[in-house]
């Protein structure tokens, strides 16, 4: 899954980004993404963090499992050359310094996929503590990325 | 001659070193992020109820903490800046800097309330915005911690200056409450010992600041619950 991420990446940082289409479109799919991605975030972060005693087993495995997915879905392809301007749903938040900043994006996107991997593998046990101290280390991969390369509004 | 005379009773002294603490808790808890941003909002209510307590300890606190005993007026300004300004609590300058790292602290709390990280965290008050006005606000958040940074180190370059050029220990007696002056000075000022600060005082600030941080940590969504993204969340579905 890693290789295929940093593939992606590489793919999309030799201008070939055209595998995703237009970049209003890349920017569309990307925020998609990472609003589902919320949502999931979301139920996990009530149910095990706020309201551990609404923690239901199944939707947060579905959950930990959805994020795990869009972290394997290689991203990477969503953020070819010239999609740090534009609009998608709203206006991209991609700083132009990406470009410039591969590998350490390709380093803290690997540390996302590691940890979304590692809840879905938590939730599956059903250990509350464990998947909360999980969670907060996606977290962190989460703040990885937006420290790097997201314009603050 | 000199005299010992009391400055910073103890509600100010606790206050002061409470919110160094805190500030630098939340900064720590923010850029690590993580499970610590739940500490970040938790300390962020701390320090309202700290800001709360020091407004009203501004007003019915023992004279040195009294906001009309030492705010920096152009008058008084006027007479510092031309060396003839005589007092012993804050001066004019400090006053000012008191009031900016005040403000500033304020600005944060209350951006904060409102404030989401577009991770897993979203401050007490975050469902009576709209997400737009939310992400308006934590980028406020994110760039007025510059500024407040600036003040703590200008707070903290004055007092290392204080100490080395003009020879004034500032941080003992913010630490003690006690403060050695002149005694020509303190017949100037007509000092009378002032250590007491009245328990009832202290105990109506307390209610006070308790009662809005209660309010904002819970009991406001519970006196008018709002619809959360949380609560739409737990709901069970068939498919």
């Amino acid at each position: 899954m890693k290789k295929k991420l940093t593939l992606a990446i590489l793919l999309a940082a030799t201008g070939t980004a055209a595998i995703a289409g237009p970049i209003e479109e890349q920017i569309r799919f990307r925020q998609s993404a990472y609003s589902f991605a919320a949502w999931n975030v979301q139920k996990i972060k009530s149910q095990v963090v706020d309201h551990p005693e609404t923690y239901n087993k199944d939707t947060v495995t579905a959950a930990a499992n959805a994020i795990a997915a869009i972290a394997n879905s290689g991203l990477g392809a969503l953020y070819g050359e010239g999609t740090d301007q534009g609009i998608g749903w709203v206006k991209t938040r991609l700083k132009p310094e990406f470009f410039q900043k591969k590998a350490e994006v390709t380093v803290a996107a690997n540390t996302f996929n590691e940890a979304a991997n590692e809840l879905a593998k938590v939730a599956a046990t059903g250990d509350v503590n464990l998947i909360k101290t999980q969670f907060g280390k996606v977290g962190e991969s989460c703040k990885g990325c937006h420290d790097l390369i997201r314009i603050k509004e | 001659m000199k005299v010992t005379i009391h400055i910073w009773d103890l509600p100010h002294r606790l206050f002061h070193w409470l919110l160094a603490v805190s500030v630098a808790a939340s900064y720590i808890t923010a850029k690590i992020g993580g499970s610590l941003i739940d500490w970040h909002g938790r300390l962020g209510i701390f320090i309202l109820g700290l800001l709360i307590f020091r407004i009203i300890w501004g007003f019915i606190g023992s004279t040195h903490s009294r906001f009309s005993t030492f705010f920096p007026t152009f008058s008084r300004l006027a007479a510092y800046l031309k060396g003839r300004w005589q007092g012993i609590g804050h001066n004019p300058l400090g006053a000012l800097s008191v009031i900016a790292l005040l403000t500033t602290v304020a600005v944060q709390v209350g951006t904060g309330l409102f404030a989401n990280d577009d991770i897993a965290f979203e401050g007490p008050l975050f469902d009576f915005v709209d997400k737009s006005f939310s992400n308006k606000l934590t980028g406020l958040h994110s760039t007025t911690f510059y500024v407040l940074l600036g003040f703590v180190v200008l707070h903290i370059v004055a007092i290392i200056f204080y100490r080395w050029v003009k020879k004034t220990n500032l941080v003992t007696p913010m630490l003690t409450g006690k403060k050695e002056i002149p005694v020509a000075l303190a017949e100037a000022m007509a000092i009378t010992p002032d250590k007491s600060f009245g328990p009832m005082r202290f105990i109506l600030s307390m209610i006070i600041s308790g009662t809005v941080v209660w309010g904002v940590s819970g009991g406001i969504t519970q006196l008018y619950p709002v619809q959360s993204q949380q609560q739409t969340a737990q709901a069970p579905s068939s498919f």
